[in-house]
C-alpha cells in the first residue's frame, strides 16, 4: 500500500505522541507519590515544630485515635505515644540526660512515627485505652527543650 | 546512433541486473521506509545530526554538572557534619572557663558561627581536611535546607548567649543549673538540627543526582534512538548512492575500466557490452592488450607503461578496440593512474567510443583530398597553359600580365596542397634521389610572387631526402610567403643555413610587424602539435600545413621575435633527412613535434599513415619577373 503524504504525517504525529506519552509516564512512575488514607476512629491533630507538640485535643473517647501528624520543622522530628502516669515533663531520662528512656518502668510505649521531615504528614492509628499518654519527640535535646504533650484517654 | 542486436541484448540484460541488484542487494536489506519517504535524504541527515549533537552535548553537559554536585555536596556534607563537634568544643571551652581552665570559648564561637553562615550566604570556609585551607561553598538554595540551617544560626545564637551568661554568672549564680541544663540542651539540640540539616544536604544530593541520572538515561534513550535513525539515514544514503552510482556505470555510454599494475583487467563496466559485444565478467582478468589493435598496441603499452610510473598522473591515448564480431572501434582513453589509492590500487580507464566521429573525420579527409586534387589538377593545367603562353609571347607587357596570373595559380596550386596536407592524405610528388637543399630553398621561392625581396645567404652543399623534398619545400613556402606577405614590401626577407648538432637549421627572418609574444606562444604551439581540421585551422592554415608537415619527418620549426623587429622561423632538419652523397637515406617514422611516434588516433591507419613507397617528383619551377601583391597568410 503505497503511503500519502497525509498519511505520512499522520505516522509522524503518531510516533511524536507515542514518544511523550512515554516520557510523560517516565515521569509519573519516578514521581515521588503521597496518599493520606481515610481516618479511622477519633481525629486528633498533632502539629510538630521546633521544640513543641501541639495537639487540637487533649482528651479523647478510648477506642481508635488517629493521629494526623504534620511536622512543620524546620527539623526533622520523630513522634512517640507512650502511656504513663508521670508528669509529661517528668519522663525518666537515658544515662545521657538528654533523652527519654523509654524502657524504664512506668512507661509503656505503644507506637512511634520517625523520621518526620519538615512539611511530611503521617497519620498514625492506635487503639487507645483509657489512661494517660504522652506524646513527645525523642532525639537529643528535642524533649528536654519542650517537645510534648499529655493526652488523656476516657 | 544505431545499435547492433547484441547491443540491445547486452543493455537489455543490464537493466535487468541493475533491478536485480536492487532487489537482491543492499536496497533489500535496507527497505524503503514510506513514513521517512516524504522527506528528503538530505534534509532527514539534516535534522537527525543536530538531534543527535543536541543531545550528545545535554549529555555531556548533565554529566559534568552531575558530577560538580556531587563534589560539591560531599564538601557541604563534610563542612555541615563538623558544625556538631564544633559546638561540642564551644560547649566544653565554656565549662573549662567556668570551672577555672585556660580555654577561650571567644574563639570557639566564632568558629561555630562561620559554617553555618557560610552554608547559608556562601563563602569560603576552613577546608574540613584541616591544614588551613579555605574551600568555597556556593549557598544552600533548597528552602528545606536553608530552614533547617536558620533554625541552626539561631540556636548557635540562642548557644552562645546562654554560655556568655554562665561565663558572666559562673557558679555563683543562682541560675547557673538552670543555664548549664540550658547549655547542655542546646548543644544537643544543635547537633541534631546540625545532623538533621547535613542529612537534609545528603538527601537534596541524592534526589539531584538521581534526577540527573534519569534525564541522563532518557538523553541517552533518545540519543541512541536519533543514532539508529542516523545510522539507517546514512546506510539508505549510501545504498542509494551506490545505486545510482551503478546506474550512472551501467548505463553510460563510456567505458569504466581499471587495470592491473600487469596490464589486466580487474574491473570492467557492463557498459561494453554494448560497446563491444562482449559480457563485463568475461574481460575480468584478461589483457587489456588483447582486445587492442596490433597497430596500436606499441602505442597503448608505452602510454600505460609511461603512466603507470607516475601515481596520480592523467594521460590520453586513442586505439582500437576489437568488437566481438571482429570489427574494429575506434575509442579515446583518458587514464589516471589511481595504483595509490586503495580504493582503486589501479589504472582507472575512461574509454569512448569515436568510431563515428573517426569515420566522419575520414570522408571529410576524402573529401578535403578529392576536391583539393580536382583543384589541383586544374591548376597544373592552367599553369601549363600559362607557360606555353609566356613562352610565346614576344611583348614585355603582356608577358609580365601572363606572369601575374602564372603566380596566382601557382598560389591557387599550394592552396590545395594545403588542403590535400590538412586532410591527411599523402601527395605522390616525390622524388626518389637525394635533391640538393639549395634546390628546394629555390623551389620554395618559385612558389612565391615576391621571390625577388627575399635574400638567400649561401646555404651548405647538403641533400635533402628525396622522400622529404617536396613536403619541405612546400613548409618553406608557407614561412617564406608568411614573412614577405606580413612585412613592408621594400624589406628584405632573409634565408640563411647553419649547421646543427642534430641536423641542418634553416632560418627565415623577416623586418615586418612581428607577433606579440602570446601570438608567437599559440603559433609555436600549432606549430608543435598541429590540430586535426577544425575551424580553428582555417583561421591559421600555414602553421597548421607547416606544423602537419613537419611532424611527418621530425623537422622542428619555432618562432621568434626578429633583431630587426618581425619574425624569425627557425627549421631544424633532422640529419636524418639529410644523407651523405650517393647515400639513400633512411625512411623516418611519421613523428610527433616531441619525437613521440604519435599517429592521428582520430584517423584511420590507411590515411594517418604516409604511403612511403609512392612519392613523384615536385616540378621545380621558377618566374622571372617578381609582382608587388600581398598574399595570404597566417599571421
Amino acid at each position: 500500500m503505497a503511503w500519502t503524504r497525509s498519511r505520512r504525517r499522520w505516522a509522524w504525529g503518531l510516533a511524536l505522541a507515542l514518544m511523550l506519552a512515554s516520557l510523560a509516564l517516565v515521569v509519573f512512575l519516578t514521581a515521588e507519590r503521597r496518599y493520606e488514607p481515610a481516618p479511622l476512629g477519633t481525629p486528633v491533630n498533632v502539629r510538630l515544630e521546633d521544640f513543641k507538640v501541639q495537639r487540637d485535643m487533649a482528651v479523647v473517647p478510648a477506642g481508635n485515635v488517629s493521629f494526623r501528624i504534620l511536622n512543620q520543622g524546620p527539623t526533622t522530628h520523630e513522634v512517640i505515644v507512650v502511656r504513663t502516669d508521670r508528669a509529661p515533663d517528668k519522663l525518666p531520662l537515658q544515662r545521657d540526660g538528654l533523652t527519654v528512656d523509654e524502657e524504664a518502668r512506668g512507661v509503656e510505649l505503644l507506637d512511634e512515627v520517625g523520621g518526620l521531615d519538615i512539611d511530611d504528614r503521617h497519620t498514625l492509628v492506635l487503639r487507645m485505652a483509657p489512661g494517660n499518654y504522652v506524646l513527645y519527640c525523642n532525639f537529643e535535646g528535642h524533649y528536654l527543650g519542650g517537645m510534648y504533650a499529655a493526652l488523656t484517654v476516657r | 546512433m544505431r545499435r547492433s542486436p547484441s547491443a540491445e541484448a547486452g543493455a537489455a540484460s543490464a537493466t535487468q541486473r541493475t533491478a536485480a541488484g536492487r532487489r537482491s542487494g543492499i536496497g533489500r536489506l535496507v527497505p524503503r521506509r514510506p513514513i521517512l519517504g516524504d522527506l528528503r535524504l538530505g534534509r532527514r541527515l539534516g535534522w537527525v545530526i543536530p538531534v543527535l549533537i543536541v543531545l550528545v552535548t545535554a549529555i555531556v553537559v548533565y554529566n559534568a554538572r552531575a558530577i560538580s554536585q556531587q563534589r560539591g555536596s560531599a564538601l557541604v556534607v563534610s563542612v555541615a557534619a563538623r558544625q556538631r563537634a564544633l559546638v561540642e568544643r564551644y560547649t566544653k571551652d565554656v565549662l573549662l572557663v567556668v570551672d577555672g581552665f585556660q580555654a577561650d570559648p571567644e574563639e570557639s564561637a566564632e568558629d561555630v558561627r562561620e559554617p553555618v553562615d557560610v552554608l547559608l550566604d556562601g563563602g569560603s570556609v576552613r577546608a574540613p581536611g584541616g591544614g588551613g585551607a579555605r574551600v568555597e561553598i556556593p549557598p544552600a538554595r533548597d528552602w528545606r535546607v536553608r530552614r533547617k540551617l536558620e533554625q541552626d544560626r539561631h540556636l548557635i545564637d540562642e548557644l552562645i548567649r546562654t554560655g556568655d551568661r554562665l561565663l558572666d554568672g559562673g557558679r555563683a549564680d543562682p541560675r547557673y543549673a538552670a543555664e548549664l541544663t540550658r547549655l547542655r540542651v542546646l548543644s544537643a539540640q544543635l547537633s541534631s538540627v546540625s545532623n538533621d540539616a547535613a542529612q537534609e544536604i545528603t538527601q537534596q544530593t541524592e534526589a539531584s543526582i538521581s534526577r540527573l541520572v534519569r534525564i541522563e538515561i532518557a538523553l541517552a534513550l533518545l540519543s541512541a534512538l536519533a543514532a539508529l535513525a542516523l545510522g539507517l539515514l546514512l546506510r539508505r544514503a549510501g545504498a542509494e548512492q551506490a545505486a545510482q552510482f551503478r546506474s550512472l556505470v551501467n548505463n553510460s555510454s563510456d567505458l569504466i575500466t581499471v587495470l592491473a599494475p600487469d596490464g589486466t583487467i580487474t574491473y570492467q563496466s557492463p557498459s561494453v557490452e554494448r560497446m563491444l559485444g562482449r559480457r563485463a565478467a568475461d574481460l575480468d582478468g584478461t589483457a587489456l592488450g588483447d582486445l587492442v589493435h596490433p597497430d596500436d598496441r606499441h602505442e597503448v603499452n608505452i602510454a600505460l607503461t609511461k603512466l603507470a610510473e607516475v601515481p596520480g598522473a592523467t594521460a590520453s591515448f586513442g586505439c582500437r578496440l576489437q568488437h566481438e564480431d571482429g570489427s574494429w572501434r575506434h575509442v579515446e582513453s583518458v587514464c589516471t593512474n589511481l595504483a595509490d589509492d586503495p580504493r582503486v590500487h589501479g589504472l582507472v580507464l575512461n574509454i569512448r567510443d569515436v568510431t563515428e566521429q573517426a569515420a566522419l573525420r575520414k570522408s571529410i579527409g576524402e573529401l578535403y583530398h578529392d576536391l583539393a586534387r580536382r583543384s589541383q589538377g586544374l591548376v597544373d593545367r592552367q599553369l601549363e597553359l600559362i607557360e606555353e603562353l609566356e613562352r610565346d609571347e614576344a611583348d614585355p607587357d603582356r608577358l609580365e600580365e601572363l606572369v601575374r596570373i602564372d603566380h596566382l595559380a601557382t598560389r591557387m596550386r599550394r592552396n590545395a596542397e594545403n588542403l590535400i596536407v590538412l586532410s591527411g592524405v599523402e601527395q605522390h610528388r616525390r622524388w626518389s634521389e637525394p635533391v640538393p637543399l639549395r634546390d628546394v630553398v629555390e623551389a620554395a621561392l618559385a612558389e612565391l610572387k615576391e621571390y625577388s625581396r627575399v635574400h638567400v645567404a649561401p646555404i651548405d652543399d647538403l641533400r635533402l631526402s628525396g622522400q622529404a623534398a617536396s613536403d619541405v619545400a612546400h613548409l618553406l613556402a608557407e614561412l617564406i610567403e608568411n614573412a614577405t606577405s606580413f612585412s613592408p614590401p621594400a624589406t628584405k626577407v632573409q634565408i640563411s643555413g647553419d649547421p646543427a648538432g642534430t641536423g641542418y637549421v634553416l632560418e627565415i627572418e623577416d623586418r615586418g610587424i612581428g607577433m606579440s609574444d602570446a601570438e608567437l606562444i599559440e603559433a609555436n604551439r600549432r606549430l608543435a602539435a598541429p590540430l586535426a581540421a577544425d575551424i580553428a585551422v582555417s583561421r591559421m592554415m600555414g602553421f597548421h600545413v607547416v606544423g602537419r608537415l613537419a611532424s611527418r619527418y621530425g623537422i622542428k620549426v619555432q618562432l621568434r621575435h626578429s633583431w630587426y623587429g618581425g619574425v624569425a622561423a627557425l627549421v631544424l632538419l633532422p640529419a636524418v633527412l639529410l644523407p651523405s652523397a650517393g647515400e639513400r637515406p633512411a625512411v623516418a617514422p611519421p613523428m610527433s613535434a616531441g619525437g613521440a611516434v604519435l599517429p592521428d588516433p582520430l584517423l584511420p591507419a590507411e590515411i594517418a599513415a604516409p604511403d612511403w613507397q609512392q612519392r613523384a617528383y615536385l616540378p621545380l619551377r621558377r618566374h622571372a619577373t617578381p609582382t608587388p601583391d600581398r598574399g595570404e597568410g597566417s599571421r
